[in-house]
């Protein structure tokens, strides 16, 4: 056998290999999206972001400047400037250029080249160039030259900019960030609390027909939530109606306003003078408890029924009540399921696009989430790629920071319950 | 301590999230740097009415809308992409008619109004016909996209006849260079490019009767004059000296990667099919009309069929009746309301009253022309056809074409996809 002391046995040697795998699976994809996140749209486009790390032979076209900067010398009209200050400040060192498309490659720096009546062309290798003639530039557009360059690598923090600082991202970016708190912390904290409860009731109450209700609870675990969207949704503004049936003060001319019912109102999705509307925060939280319910219920009861029996009949002789059982005994030693729970919902809510959607997000604009505010940041038709990995990197810093944070409290709340 | 804390902060948030209220509130489905122009045109509406207008877009906003309809939560207005989403809500009782004097101002006022009229109108959920959708902002198809200094380059001339664009294409082979840049490629969407091609070519080959028909499945899909249109179709994508990367490739290239072959050095491609928005795909900082610009797709001087335009456009609706939604419809009838995305950019409108010197370049100015010069109008097939054949099936069949089956195969089971649609 390979279970000597002092040796490892192969399966550790497996069991490295494949994390090291998986490290590189997930960091690979991460580590382009980083790269790319500090790139061009244009750059995007032309090259892949393992090239942009290092200097590299590209075909570009740049254009002269315009002939508004025409200066005249000796009587002949100068265009003056460096190539690659046109197009911003890389640089670079040119190893041939052209003038035709067609040719790209005719000229080696220090060449004039002879444009006809549109004058001489001279480039050096760093880009400095010289248009002489002896008539007047016109025309709004520079002259093209075609240019084989060795350029270094070049960044840029403008998508950045772009998602958190730039006039109007800005208001709706800020607005989403703290409208995603509003969502993710009430949808968080309320499935624990019912979960909690019924966990213990589930784990150490006996009554007639708990394992047909755990039962229930592990075969919901497999309904896709898809199912429900719309039925709850429908059913959520039958709730409204009767609520407002019961408590609301509908202005005269119009039964289906809802303008006077103030901040509870609003905490259904109301504004003053809106019609009647099914969404708002108080359905999104009730959705998202629903939906992680099921999962919290389980991961909370099986970690509560591998705690020890003794304690809790010791309590029981002493006189304790289920309720000062579960809130002086269980609770405190449940601390690592909570918690990791606590992190498995907080992330999913953070990272959830469809359930806002359907049950928050109304006309009004006033609801927008983070998820949502990045899609729109693409474009109507989906094609700025640089904004999307940039605002993939803004959107990820709270999840990294809360699972770094209580990292060790989902380990082992993921643990608890498998090694006893 | 904590859960005060956090019950805290999400008053404060809810309070913040609530505090506005909005008399008029539109969806869309622009965003980003549409979404902005479109803010405008709502900007005008605000200064003119005093009432405050809420625009929402979303790039999901063919699902968004039937959500919110079927939750009650609908916005005031909604603004299609396409007719047959429209016409479906309208026949389950979403929008509101907007009644004859809307329809008659839109005969009057448009550039060939009662096709635009027709293509509003649908039939409701008590059968009667009536006009829903108002159309605003309008995509042109029928352009083909250069850059002018690269045909200076090789000296190639801009074609006027299909037989002259025909002869160029191979001309350019000739010349041991690529002529065109295709690419099908849209996430859920690819393939919708080629059928665009293949619309195009249809009322090029046939009059607008047999299109019409084609639409509605009078002429089946696996007519022989839609196969030849397929085929003419396959004539420009399926040759590999004719497409940038070969024909294997234009299935798998993103259309909105596609037209930056037209710019790279040395050029990749010289001609590019596409429509009127595609600029916005262009590398940064190029200017349409100078770097790039763009010719009417022609017709075939040998058919005589006239000059014929493919377009889409955006159709607004009435989804949550208020009184401030019908004035919102009268405000889009005046020029003022065209005018001010015209000043701005990618805005077309068959609008004969407004004043043509607002738009905001020459080259969306020339589009325009080419718009009220078409002698037919048609409008993007695939978006009038049902769901499951225009957005389904037909996009499908088109990779599927491209990918080598053949033109009969290909319309033969699109035509079976939409019978056992009926």
């Amino acid at each position: 056998m390979d279970n000597i002391v002092g040796k490892k046995p192969a399966l550790i040697w497996a069991t490295h290999i494949s994390v090291a795998v998986l490290v590189f699976l997930w960091l690979f994809p991460t580590v382009g999206l980083f790269v790319s996140s500090f790139r061009t749209g244009d750059q995007i486009a032309s090259s892949g972001w393992w090239k942009a790390l290092f200097p590299q032979e590209q075909n570009t076209m740049i254009r002269t400047a315009s002939s508004d900067t025409q200066k005249q010398i000796d009587g002949n009209y100068v265009i003056e400037g460096n190539l690659f200050a046109e197009e911003g400040d890389a640089q670079g060192e040119i190893s041939v250029w052209g003038t035709s498309s067609r040719n790209i490659g005719v000229y080696t720096p220090g060449d004039t080249a002879d444009l006809g009546e549109d004058g001489m062309l001279t480039v050096e290798a760093n880009g400095d160039y010289r248009l002489v003639n002896d008539t007047e530039f016109t025309g709004s557009r520079g002259e093209r030259v075609f240019l084989t360059a060795k350029t270094p690598p070049s960044f840029t923090l403008d998508n950045y900019r772009t998602v958190l600082f730039s006039g109007k991202a800005t208001d709706k970016m800020g607005k989403a960030f703290l409208n995603t708190f509003t969502v993710t912390i009430p949808a968080t904290v309320i499935p624990i609390l019912i979960a909690a409860f019924a966990a213990y009731a589930l784990a150490w109450m006996d009554f007639k027909g708990r394992a047909f209700l755990i039962a229930v609870i592990v075969g919901l675990l497999v309904v896709p939530l898809q199912l429900a969207l719309i039925p709850l949704l429908s059913f959520h503004g039958t709730v409204v109606e009767w609520f407002i049936a019961l408590v609301g003060t509908p202005m005269e001319d119009n039964a289906r306003r809802f303008a006077e019912v103030g901040w509870l109102g609003r905490l259904f999705g109301f504004a003053p003078g809106d019609t009647i509307n099914s969404k708002g925060y108080l359905g999104v939280w009730a959705a998202h408890t629903g939906f992680g319910l099921p999962l919290a219920i389980y991961l909370l009861r099986n970690y509560m029924v591998g705690l020890p029996k003794d304690i809790i009949e010791n309590a029981r002789v002493d006189g304790a009540t289920d309720f000062q059982i579960f809130t002086k005994i269980i609770l405190p030693l449940s601390f690592p399921a909570l918690a990791s729970f606590a992190i498995f919902q907080f992330l999913w809510t953070w990272n959830d696009l469809l359930v806002a959607l359907v049950f928050l997000i109304d006309s009004s604009g006033e609801t927008t989430v983070m998820t949502r505010q990045i899609v729109e940041l693409l474009g109507t038709r989906g094609g700025n790629w640089e904004i999307l990995a940039t605002a993939a990197f803004v959107s990820i810093a709270v999840p990294l920071t809360v699972f770094f944070f209580m990292q060790k409290y989902l380990v082992r709340g993921l643990l608890a319950g498998s090694v006893k | 301590m904590k859960k005060t804390l956090m019950t805290g902060a999400a008053t404060v948030a809810l309070c913040a999230a609530g505090a506005q209220a909005q008399d008029l509130t539109i969806a869309g489905p622009w965003i980003g740097a549409d979404q902005e122009m479109v803010e405008e045109v709502l900007a005008v509406f605000e200064e003119q009415s005093g009432l405050d207008v809420a625009y929402v877009g979303s790039d999901s906003f063919e699902q968004q809308i039937v959500i919110d309809a079927e939750a009650g939560s609908a916005p005031n207005i909604a603004v299609f992409p396409q007719p047959g989403l429209a016409a479906e809500m309208a026949g389950r009782g979403f929008l509101t008619p907007l009644g004859e004097d809307v329809a008659d101002w839109v005969r009057e006022n448009y550039a060939a109004g009662q096709s635009w009229v027709d293509l509003g109108t649908y039939t409701g959920p008590d059968g009667e016909d009536a006009l829903y959708g108002f159309f605003y902002k309008v995509d042109l198809k029928s352009l083909v996209w250069y850059v002018p200094e690269n045909f200076e380059d090789a000296g190639y001339e801009v074609p006027e006849t299909m037989e002259e664009l025909k002869a160029l294409t191979e001309q350019i082979v000739a010349d041991g260079e690529v002529p065109w840049c295709i690419g099908l490629g849209s996430g859920a969407a690819t393939g919708w490019p080629a059928t665009d091609w293949v619309e195009d070519l249809m009322l090029r080959t046939q009059p607008p009767e047999v299109y019409d028909g084609w639409v509605t499945n009078e002429v089946k899909f696996d007519d022989p004059r839609v196969v030849e249109a397929i085929e003419e179709f396959g004539w420009f994508a399926r040759n590999d000296a004719f497409v940038s990367g070969g024909a294997g490739s234009v299935a798998s290239t993103d259309f909105r990667d596609s037209p930056k072959g037209l710019f790279t050095s040395p050029p990749q491609c010289y001609l590019h099919r596409m429509a009127s928005f595609i600029p916005s795909f262009f590398p940064e900082g190029t200017e349409v009309g100078e770097d790039a610009d763009f010719f009417y797709f022609p017709s075939y001087e040998s058919k005589d069929l006239g000059s014929p335009v493919l377009g889409a456009g955006t159709l607004w609706a009435i989804t949550n009746d208020t009184p401030a939604a019908h004035e919102f419809i009268k405000f889009l009838e005046t020029p003022v309301a065209h005018e001010a995305w015209m000043s701005q950019k990618g805005f077309l409108t068959p609008h004969k009253g407004v004043d043509t010197s607002k738009f905001g370049d020459p080259a969306t100015a020339a589009m325009n022309d080419i718009l009220l010069n078409a002698t037919t109008f048609r409008f993007d097939a695939s978006d009038l056809m049902p769901g499951g054949v225009g957005a389904g099936s037909f996009w499908t069949g088109m990779v599927d074409y491209t990918g080598g089956k053949s033109a009969e195969d290909v319309a033969a089971s699109i035509q079976d996809s939409w019978d056992a649609l009926k």
